[in-house]
């Protein structure tokens, strides 16, 4: 019983609740850095990292903290692990750090990583929120990459700089193509959704 | 009263630890992040010291720098110039400037070579590219280019600056075609196609990039307009 809700926690970020397609959170990083597969991946995993430990922190310290200070104590936990990375990947993987660019300062500013820490981490255990946050972040880098995926291919023919057609769209590439992928997307796995739940109920 | 004072002590707290380890990290870090620069600066002016025709070392193996200490015995300051804010020089037409230092090598039959960073602004913020100038006795040629600053360019496309497929055509430049200027190839109003892509480059000194780089005209401009600024400053100091 335990252990299925534990995995229950895991598997909501990464599905139910996924921050993408679902809650429609974290729009900015989302829209600008999914130009290409691995990019989407490497502003994914980065942002798993920074999910998972700011989730850990912020339940270790939870009952210290007063509730009118709450946010901006969050937000000097999460921009310290976000420098802590960014300080990190420049030292350690160079070649990663320079392709990803601005991105990794703009981790501070998405609201997923805020949203867990406010609704999952501060009332729940530290095991639970770390679970909750690696979710959260998986479900956000599938989502990255699926779309960073979607917007390769339309507009470079390759995925993970695998060549894999003549057929450029550039426009998908561009900032109207984001919008245009996401929106498909969206609509896709909502039309999943739907779907599942008209079945639901007819089985009832 | 007491509210307060609870308030302001934890949040004290919190951003003294979040100070502290952010010290703590950065002090780890600090030389690696140092020797990441470096080695990304050292392979550069390999690869930019490397002839683009043959292949091989412009100059022995031995002699190319591979510490700081070692790279510093190379800079090289001109008479009539000072470098104020890490800048050398700043081109006439203002569009590209030029990093100090600037560095000498002298191949094994006398023949110099010049390696300098030239910057120019970008799409959404400087891009610096290093670039390698041989002496020869017929005149000055571009030998290679390097761009080493592109990150806030375009993923996608002004990005793809970093492909050395892109690159290669910057490079080589004969005397003619720096003579000419360095422009890409929308704004000197003719596409190259085949064979013509390397004449016009070399002899005309037009980077054919709307082929390889479709979207992206103003990373490939500052490109040009970094280099163009190098070639300026060595014509300045007398070695052009």
């Amino acid at each position: 019983m335990m252990a299925e809700s534990k995995f229950k926690i895991l598997a909501n970020g990464i599905l139910k609740q996924n921050p993408t397609f679902i809650q429609v959170l974290g729009m900015c990083p989302t829209l600008a850095t999914t130009t290409s597969a691995e990019n989407g991946l490497g502003m994914g995993l980065a942002t798993t990292a920074v999910l998972a430990l700011s989730n850990i922190t912020i339940s270790l310290v939870r009952k210290f903290i007063p509730d009118k200070i709450r946010i901006p104590s969050y937000i000097v936990i999460i921009a310290s692990f976000v420098t802590v990375i960014d300080m990190l990947m420049h030292g350690f993987i160079y070649d990663l750090w320079k392709t990803l660019g601005l991105f990794i300062p703009l981790i501070v500013v998405n609201c997923i990583i805020l949203g867990r820490a406010e609704a999952f981490a501060s009332k729940n255990n530290v095991f639970s929120s770390f679970l909750d946050g690696l979710g959260m972040g998986l479900g956000f880098t599938a989502s990255l990459v699926l779309l960073g995926s979607v917007r390769e291919f339309l507009g470079n023919g390759s995925i993970f700089s695998y060549h894999l057609s003549d057929v450029k769209m550039f426009a998908m590439i561009l900032p109207p193509g984001a919008f245009m992928a996401l929106g498909m997307l969206a609509a896709f796995f909502n039309y999943l959704g739907i779907r599942r739940s008209k079945a639901k109920k007819a089985e009832k | 009263m007491r509210d307060y004072f609870k308030t302001g002590i934890t949040l004290m707290v919190i951003t003294i630890i979040a100070a502290l380890v952010l010290s703590v990290v950065y002090t780890i870090v600090e030389e690696p992040i140092a020797n990441a620069e470096l080695g990304a600066k050292l392979k550069a002016i390999r690869e930019v010291l490397t002839d683009s025709d043959s292949g091989e070392l412009l100059i022995d193996e031995e002699s190319i720098p591979k510490t700081a200490t070692e790279l510093a015995k190379f800079e090289w300051f001109p008479e009539g110039f000072s470098a104020s804010e890490g800048i050398i020089y700043n081109a006439e037409s203002n569009q590209g400037k030029v990093e100090s230092p600037a560095y000498k090598f002298v191949k094994e039959d006398g023949t110099e070579i010049f390696i300098a960073i030239g910057i120019a602004v970008g799409y959404g913020g400087d891009v610096k590219s290093m670039a390698a100038f041989v002496k020869e006795p017929d005149g000055i040629k571009l030998n290679g280019i390097k761009v080493l600053e592109y990150s806030q360019e375009t993923p996608g496309l002004g990005a793809n600056i970093a492909n050395a497929d892109v690159q290669k055509r910057f490079y080589p430049i004969t005397k003619e075609g720096l003579d000419e200027g360095i422009k890409v190839d929308k704004d000197a109003g003719v596409t190259p196609v085949g064979d013509q892509i390397d004449v016009r480059k070399r002899e005309d000194g037009i980077a054919t990039v709307s082929d390889v780089m479709t979207g992206a005209t103003i990373t490939p401009r500052a490109v040009a307009f970094s280099l163009n600024a190098i070639s300026e400053f060595l014509e300045k100091a007398g070695v052009r």
